[in-house]
């Protein structure tokens, strides 16, 4: 009697936008003790540089040099946070790192680009705690997240 | 003997030059000598020089002014008020050079730049609009660009609401509608620079000047940017409010101003009715004025600590202004 094929469950995706800041971190912690160890789950962490407005630089040059620089850290960064992610209990082979200079579009869009590229079933980033003037004048990328967002979940880390 | 040919201008002699202004300016105002200046650095270039760009000999006048961060009449010294001496038409040179800092209002420090590059592409993406100032840029003997920016004749936004009516009730019924029309209408010009892409920068209200020549309102002073986060509009909307709370409240009607006119609506403010970002300043006009009417002042929450959401685009703000603007001829009129 030939063995029945059985088909393996698919990993449930989810993704890690971070930043610099401390509130990225706990994101980060969060996934790890909610759901290292566990079967099932891979993680991309990801990192958006915003764009480096011309305007704001003297010239092309300095202008790729300050991204170059963005870009390096982050990758320091997500490589660091991808090694907390593997201590947890992911398989190494589970979490990816991704990282990108911004184009013409806010970072919530950038990042729910990923998520429908990549099938994440889950957005996670931590809550920055911005006053409302703050809020008001530059925005909220984890409010854009929750009222953008469809066919996922978003987790806002606080 | 008919006067020498104005082609070259660089050759002109004192006498000319003289001869040239005594056609442009009240004779008392004709200086006994006068020199041409090299444009290179603009703190060389004084009251009654002349500078020549393009081939054409500019009469230099005063430094522009600007009041800014509580600073009145701060000289502008690379922007400078002058004639024209071929066409008699008074112009605006405005030295262009970059700079980049922190920007501090309301306790938030964020990053802004002088950018020269933003404004020339500006300038030529709103070349022809009657809602925007004109300009060109030309290159001075050394190379370096200057701009050569139309001079409005007219008054600022500012200096129009604070001037008419004798007290807010008259101001309100008599002329608001017809005030909020027109800034309606330069909300419409900034609509069209988020729509192509482009921050204003700098949106202040004595940066809109009814042009005395057309009646309409013109945006100046375009060359700053800031870096945006989530929201890229959202500092040039911040600026769009407190010019509509400006010219809603006949000018910014700040608490300290209530406790000495008016105690008793000063008590009846609470931190929620105040701007989200200048807490000194009263966002709930209504309480102040009763008769402002809801839609207005649901508009203006927007602006205040106590809203719940906020303007983004500028396409919402003219939408929720178009109808208040309705309600108000509805309350004007029954």
């Amino acid at each position: 009697m030939a063995a029945r094929k059985t088909e393996q469950p698919k990993d449930r995706h989810v993704l890690i936008a971070v930043d610099q800041t401390e509130n990225s971190k706990r994101a980060v912690l969060y996934v790890a003790d909610f759901l290292g160890g566990n079967p099932g789950f891979r993680a991309t962490l990801l990192s958006v540089v915003p764009k480096p407005e011309e305007d704001l630089f003297e010239n092309e040059e300095e202008r790729s040099a300050w991204a170059k620089e963005k870009v390096t850290a982050a990758n320091a960064l997500l490589n660091r946070y991808r090694e907390v992610l593997i201590h947890s209990g992911f398989p190494e082979d589970k979490v990816q790192i991704r990282s990108c200079v911004g184009e013409d579009k806010s970072l919530s869009e950038i990042i729910l680009e990923y998520q429908c590229e990549m099938s994440c079933c889950t957005v996670v980033v931590g809550r920055h705690h911005k006053s409302k003037a703050e809020e008001f004048l530059f925005g909220s990328t984890s409010s854009q997240l929750v009222h953008r967002a469809e066919n996922c979940a978003v987790w806002v880390v606080e | 003997m008919g006067e020498r040919s104005l082609a070259s201008p660089a050759v002109l002699t004192e006498k000319e030059l003289l001869r040239m202004i005594r056609r442009r300016v009240p004779p008392e105002r004709v200086p006994r000598r006068v020199t041409i200046k090299e444009t290179a650095d603009f703190f060389r270039v004084d009251y009654d020089d002349v500078v020549v760009l393009d081939d054409v000999p500019y009469f230099v006048r005063n430094n522009e002014r600007e009041g800014r961060f509580g600073l009145e009449d701060e000289q502008k010294f690379w922007v400078k008020r002058a004639i024209n001496l071929l066409t008699g038409k008074v112009v605006i040179l405005k030295w262009v050079f970059r700079e980049r800092f922190n920007a501090r209002i309301g306790g938030l420090v964020f990053e802004c730049a002088r950018s020269p590059r933003k404004e020339a592409r500006i300038l030529e993406l709103v070349r022809g609009r009657p809602d925007f100032m004109q300009g060109e840029t030309v290159l001075d003997s050394a190379g370096n660009p200057l701009r050569v920016l139309d001079y409005i004749r007219g008054k600022t936004l500012s200096e129009i609401t604070v001037g008419i009516g004798s007290s807010h009730e008259e101001f309100f019924f008599s002329f608001y509608a017809s005030l909020l029309e027109e800034f309606i209408g330069a909300l419409e010009a900034i609509k069209f620079l988020h729509e192509s892409g482009e921050k204003h920068g700098d949106i202040r209200r004595d940066h809109l000047i009814k042009d005395h020549s057309t009646g309409r309102y013109r945006w100046i002073d375009f060359d700053y940017t800031y870096s945006h986060g989530e929201s890229r509009f959202g500092y040039d909307l911040f600026g769009l409010g407190n010019v509509l709370l400006f010219i809603t409240g006949r000018g910014d009607v700040t608490t300290n101003r209530l406790l000495k006119e008016n105690p008793d609506a000063l008590e009846r403010i609470a931190k929620d009715d105040l701007n989200i970002v200048f807490h000194n300043r009263v966002t709930n006009l209504q309480k102040i004025y009763p008769y402002i009417p809801d839609a207005l002042n649901r508009v203006l929450m927007h602006f205040s600590l106590g809203a719940g959401v906020y303007y983004e685009h500028t396409r919402e703000l003219i939408e929720d202004l178009g109808e208040a603007r309705e309600r108000l001829d509805d309350r004007v009129f029954v």
